[in-house]
């Protein structure tokens, strides 16, 4: 039995608990949570022990994985700390807030005994799976051009610490680096970045940005992220290339509508779409860190891989800060 | 009655605009000149009208010409009409350069004939709709706006450098960026381009790229002019424009008036649009301002405005920096 600490007890804290619950021979031992809220009654449901204190956890020598579901500034002391025991640990994107912080968490997952892998979950979707497939099976061509979009309302997290853009790096570091992993994951080195957006620019509670991404490989990439939708959460990807085009808005495609009268109102109840899935893109996620625990096996998503995402993001957001294409080495 | 003849069918464009001549009560359109004997007489042909040799004759029995020839003739013939004194309603992209767009912006104010940019799109109820939602303060501030105009190859003069001025970026830039600047009533300051051919190697111009553009008003905006577009895909192309404002958002896909069609020759699903004939609008208001003498509705600036922002994101992608705008002051 594999016993897992969760720091967090947010929205995220408690997908990866119940993706873990879903898994057998995994089991969630124990919370930890430095501010009072949920702590109480999430610990209580997984029946798992509850810490008011992180390192607390971390040192629970009955633990095998550390899962870290922190507000971002928080994921490198913790994530650090808990490679240190030896500890398997998974940590939600992005690895880090900033580069020097990120190239911390390298040396230590580097020097570590332990697993690692961040929570960029985009590489376990099918969609996403059979895109980078048919990419690289040469279905596309050459490609050209990749536009990526992924628009939400503003998030609301404990504490508002999304709005907090120091702490969240707003839509960009925190929304579409998922759009940044995924066209690394299939395009390669990216060369250098431009972008516009309202980081920092605005004292709305909203933020926007267009991000344009140069591939060693020639590709263009342009990424729209928002916090500026007034409503609902919708995603859409398009590659072109020399010989085909592949597209898709994944929360379109809904199989299912259920569409139920209610006879206590007159007027026209919602109509709600579904998509329904065997198992949660996160559970697929977390079973394939598991699987690599078990197995002996190198993540999907390396630290590397988390840090290149993350160099995309602050050069976009230091793009908008200067106006310029900034370059990623 | 106004006489209108169409001094070249070189655009494909002209067709429609000849449709839409034709449609008026009060226009008479007399023919259709041509260097192009055989094209000329296919196209006179077809629309059952004179086809004329030479530009000065046709030129000589009408009130106003309908310019669509290649790019960089737009400026010669211009100036041809204007100093006959006739009106022109001339093909987009204005010409190939600021100063052959200035000298025609000039020939047709100096000899008090009226010059109007073809850019049809403004016609588009939808597009008519969005203004009036802007217009109205629905969507408060526009602080950001995402578009495409995605096309096909379009192949013969229009991949030639000296004769379209560019190729994709050229060609699929001015649309969106002109209904931009209506929308917004702000201006063009910077452009930032990443421009490349990877659909069509065999080209010597480019079909492919992203415009990051900055506007006045704090307005910055992307726009994919791409020839992204292959024979499998089910339509031409598309215009789109996502639209943020700090109250709303607008999602705007212009020709998204479809049907589905399904036919086993053709080997490929195709969408059919059914939506207005935005041509027969451009059409009527350029021969509305001839008949009541009123100022056109999109003037030979717009046209510049819109074909500069091509040039400067040609210049942009050469130096790998943002240029600023206008190119010339
Ligand atoms: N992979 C994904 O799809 C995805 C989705 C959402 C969030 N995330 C990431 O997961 C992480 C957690 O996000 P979340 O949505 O679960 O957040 P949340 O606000 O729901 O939860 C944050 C947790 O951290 C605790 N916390 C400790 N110190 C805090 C502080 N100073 N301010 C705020 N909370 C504090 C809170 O009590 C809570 O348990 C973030 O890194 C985020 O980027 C990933």
């Amino acid at each position: 039995m594999l016993k897992v600490g969760i720091l967090g007890t947010g929205t995220m804290a408690k997908t990866h608990a119940s993706a873990y619950r879903a898994i057998d021979g995994v089991q969630v031992a124990a919370f930890a949570d430095s501010l009072p809220g949920t702590l109480d009654i999430v610990a209580k449901e997984y029946n798992a022990k509850a810490y008011t204190n992180y390192d607390e956890l971390i040192n629970d020598s009955s633990l095998d994985i550390i899962d870290v579901c922190l507000p971002t500034p928080l994921h490198k002391e913790n994530t650090i700390k808990a490679l240190a025991t030896g500890k398997h640990v998974f940590c939600e994107k992005p690895v880090a807030r900033t580069l020097e912080d990120a190239m911390e968490v390298k040396k230590a997952v580097d020097a570590a005994k332990g697993k690692f892998m961040v929570g960029h979950v985009v590489r376990f979707f099918p969609e996403f799976m059979v895109m980078k497939q048919m990419i690289d099976e040469g279905k596309l061509g050459t490609v050209g051009i990749a536009r990526t979009s992924r628009i939400a309302a503003q998030p609301h997290g404990v504490k508002d610490w999304y709005e907090n853009m120091e702490m969240s790096g707003g839509v960009i570091l925190d929304l579409i680096i998922h759009d940044f992993d995924y066209l690394n994951w299939f395009f390669g080195k990216p060369k250098r970045v431009y972008a516009q957006g309202l980081f920092k620019k605005t004292q709305e509670e909203m933020d926007y940005a267009l991000v344009v991404i140069r591939y060693e490989s020639g590709v263009i990439a342009h990424v729209e992220g928002s916090w500026a939708e007034p409503s609902g959460f919708n995603v859409k990807a398009e590659i072109c290339g020399s010989k085909g085009i592949i597209d898709v808005e994944p929360y379109k495609e809904a199989p299912l509508t259920i569409n139920l009268r209610d006879p206590e109102v007159k007027q026209a109840g919602v109509i709600v779409p579904e998509a329904p899935v065997e198992e949660s893109q996160y559970t697929t996620e977390i079973r394939h860190f598991i699987d690599c625990i078990i197995n002996d096996k190198t993540p999907r998503v390396t630290v590397d891989d988390a840090i290149y995402a993350l160099k995309i993001g602050l050069a976009a957001l230091e793009s908008i800060e200067t106006g310029l294409p900034v370059n990623i080495d | 009655m106004i006489k209108v003849g169409i001094l070249s069918c070189a655009h494909m464009h002209a067709g429609g605009y000849a449709h839409g001549l034709q449609l008026l009560p009060n226009v008479e359109l007399v023919g259709i000149a041509d260097e192009n004997k055989e094209r000329g007489e296919k196209f006179a042909q077809h629309f059952n009208i004179k086809y004329i040799p030479s530009y000065e004759e046709l030129i000589q029995k009408v009130d106003a010409v309908v310019i669509t020839s290649e790019n960089s003739k737009h400026k010669a013939l211009t100036l041809m009409a204007a100093e006959q004194k006739k009106h022109v309603l001339c093909e987009k992209p204005i010409s190939v350069s600021v100063a052959d767009a200035q000298a025609m912006i000039d020939a047709c104010k100096q000899n008090g004939v009226k010059l109007q940019t073809a850019f049809p799109c403004r016609f588009s109820p939808s597009f008519k709709r969005v203004k009036q939602v802007v217009d109205e303060g629905q969507i408060g501030q526009i602080i950001a706006i995402n578009g495409t105009n995605h096309g096909s190859m379009p192949g013969g003069w229009f991949t030639d450098k000296e004769l379209a001025g560019g190729g994709a970026v050229m060609d699929h830039t001015v649309h969106v960026a002109d209904l931009i600047r209506y929308l917004t009533g702000a201006e063009f300051i910077k452009v930032y381009a990443e421009i490349d051919k990877k659909f069509h190697p065999e080209l010597n111009t480019d079909d492919c790229g992203t415009l990051s553009m900055t506007m006045t008003k704090g307005i910055f905006c992307t726009l994919d002019p791409s020839w992204s577009r292959n024979s499998a895909y089910p339509v031409w192309g598309d215009v789109t424009m996502r639209i943020i404002g700090t109250k709303g958002v607008i999602n705007m896909d212009m020709f998204n008036q479809k049907l589905n069609l399904y036919n086993v020759d053709d080997r490929k699903a195709q969408w059919l649009y059914y939506g207005a004939n935005t041509d027969a609008g451009l059409i009527k208001s350029f021969i509305d301002a001839i008949e009541n003498d009123t100022p056109v509705f999109i003037s030979g600036e717009d046209g510049l405005r819109a074909m500069e922002l091509a040039l400067g994101a040609y210049l942009s992608a050469e130096k790998c920096q943002p240029v600023e705008l206008p190119l010339v002051k």
